[in-house]
């Protein structure tokens, strides 16, 4: 449905985005992930026109984006933190907004009502919480009725409320057959959410899978151990489990999906160094690249 | 769609508190002078006269409203390019400060449209302050005062009739108010560089007064410069009690003011298109 080929940005000499291309599936709940400053509000700045000047190709429906704006209809956009006109109400804020698009003021109240704000609409923003803001922020990307949302880490600075209320407004609108694109540095928030992801370290794109198909590959597990050495030396003794990253009392290791589960309990007793296992989410692999 | 984007800058600039600083400011500053100039009237028609009271008699007083306001606008006409910052300076940079034009650039609407609502805001809003300014003065100067001849400084001590007065004050407003308009260009354009308010009006106001610097130091190379910048009509106004009145450099005047507005202007549509929304 949207596609990203060989994008590329650089800031004086600093390369933001380095030939970045993948697909944003219909429909999908797509998890743009990656740590601070990978490049993913960069790329989400050039899908909104807030960036003028890039390389490379975007198309929406086999169309390819050019300087006619008419494509941003499509799209409803929360970039970075939802930021409004303070000194205004609620309401005031999103008539002005629909006034920019000639949307019909009578949609204010179905999506306040859809962000649970509808009691709070005539009240000045500046008296809202960020989660309040953060819902509003919703509200506001979906006024012109948008096939594609792009949310830049729509959970960033929400309390678990707050998080799962955002969580239930987003499955609600992929229910109702909208595609949305988030954008986050949380693994649990993609694992969660997300269909498909891509993920993005310092500019480059290191995957972009479907999420079933990424947690098919291979199993990964955190060990945490007070003897790091000695796990170390026995988990390189199994065949079938690869490390993927060593900090000072736990370790990150990988095992083929096709094998057996690993016995951790041989590793407890053997070494008798191991704390704790926990599963972790295949994108760890990404972090730890 | 014009119509609406006009219609929201409207709404935002007059729901800000910013907005009405200078018509506040104006309607209690005005009065107090005139009062201060209705109690000395005495002493400030004794130095206007000078050494002429020896020779002639003078009969009743010339401290009225026409005068009054005469005063004001010349004591207070080098303040408001300030006051003429207060909304253009924050109108484009207060909506990248505050991340707003994050949610106002991404729908679909050109940017070319955005910036010139904004512009037709920040004129009106130029235009009201000086009407407000002149005709505020003059109002409550005549109300306060009453009404009589001016006397006016101009090859020595001129009177100008009561009848002969209030179109010379309509003037004085166009010529102060093509001054103003190109002050409020040019921190307007500063405006679409600027993340703060601060900036745009720091700079302005230094332009102003480099500007008028040099049209104070005689020196032929700032004589020669003077009457290409906007800054050195600032005081202009003055001649429209002039007579016969200067027509030729209040037309040069324009002139110099408009094609100023223009070049700001127009940068600040370049500049703003070329603008990365980053933050």
């Amino acid at each position: 449905m949207l596609e990203f080929k060989n994008i590329s940005k650089q800031f004086d000499k600093n390369k933001a985005l380095d030939n970045i291309s993948f697909n944003i599936p219909e429909n999908a709940i797509f998890g743009l992930l990656g740590p601070n400053g990978s490049g993913k509000s960069t790329l989400m700045r050039i899908l909104a026109n807030l960036i003028t000047e890039w390389d490379g190709e975007i198309k929406f429906k086999n169309k390819k984006l050019n300087s006619d704006k008419s494509y941003l209809n499509h799209f409803g956009f929360i970039i970075e933190s939802p930021c409004f006109y303070e000194y205004l109400s609620a309401r005031k804020n999103l008539e002005i907004l629909c006034r920019l698009t000639g949307t019909d003021f009578r949609i204010i109240n179905e999506l306040l009502d859809l962000v649970n704000l509808l009691h709070r609409s005539e009240d000045k923003v500046s008296h809202f919480s960020y989660g309040m803001k953060q819902r509003l922020g919703i509200a506001q990307a979906l006024l012109h009725d948008p096939q594609v949302l792009i949310l830049d880490e729509p959970n960033n600075g929400l309390d678990p409320f707050g998080i799962n209320q955002i969580a239930d407004i987003l499955f609600h609108l992929k229910d109702k057959g909208k595609t949305i694109c988030i954008s986050t540095h949380s693994l649990n928030e993609v694992d969660r959410l997300c269909s498909d992801v891509a993920i993005i370290k310092n500019g480059k794109l290191l995957k972009s899978s479907p999420m079933e198909t990424l947690h098919n590959e291979k199993r990964f597990y955190r060990l945490e151990t007070s003897h790091l050495n000695d796990a170390v030396k026995f988990i390189k003794e199994q065949k079938s489990i690869d490390i993927i990253y060593k900090q000072k009392n736990s370790i990150i290791v990988s095992q083929n999906i096709k094998k057996n589960d690993i016995k951790f309990d041989i590793v407890k007793d053997k070494t008798n160094s191991v704390k704790s296992i926990q599963r972790e989410s295949p994108l760890i692999q990404f972090f730890y690249a | 769609m014009l119509k609406n984007i006009l219609t929201n800058e409207a709404i935002k600039a007059l729901y800000k508190k910013r907005t009405y600083i200078s018509f506040v400011l104006l309607t209690f500053l005005v009065p107090l002078i005139i009062l201060a100039i209705g109690d000395g009237a005495e002493y400030m028609e004794s130095r206007i006269y000078g050494q002429l009271k020896d020779s002639f008699i003078v009969i009743g007083s010339i401290t009225n409203g026409y005068l009054s306001s005469y005063l004001i606008i010349a004591i207070l006409i080098s303040q408001m390019p300030f006051l003429s910052t207060i909304v253009a300076s924050e109108i484009v940079s207060g909506e990248y400060s505050k991340g707003t034009f994050r949610m106002y650039l991404s729908r679909s609407v050109s940017r070319n449209k955005i910036l010139f609502s904004k512009f037709v805001i920040v004129q009106i809003y130029t235009i009201l302050m000086m009407l407000f300014f002149v005709f505020y003065t003059l109002i409550i100067g005549c109300l306060m005062l009453g009404v009589g001849d001016l006397a006016v400084f101009h090859k020595g001590l001129l009177f100008l009739p009561q009848e002969d007065i209030l179109w010379r004050f309509f003037i004085a407003f166009i010529v102060s108010t093509l001054v103003m308009i190109a002050t409020s260009s040019l921190c307007f354009m500063l405006s679409t560089i600027y993340k703060n308010s601060v900036t745009p009006i720091i700079i302005t106001i230094s332009a102003v007064f480099i500007g008028s610097a040099i049209s104070f130091i005689p020196i032929p190379l700032f004589e020669a410069i003077n009457p290409f910048l906007f800054t050195g009509y600032i005081d202009l106004f003055l001649a429209a009690f002039f007579d016969p009145v200067p027509w030729e450099v209040i037309i040069e005047a324009t002139f110099v003011c408009l094609i100023w507005s223009g070049i700001f202007t127009i940068s600040a549509f370049y500049l703003f298109n070329k603008k990365e929304i980053l933050s």
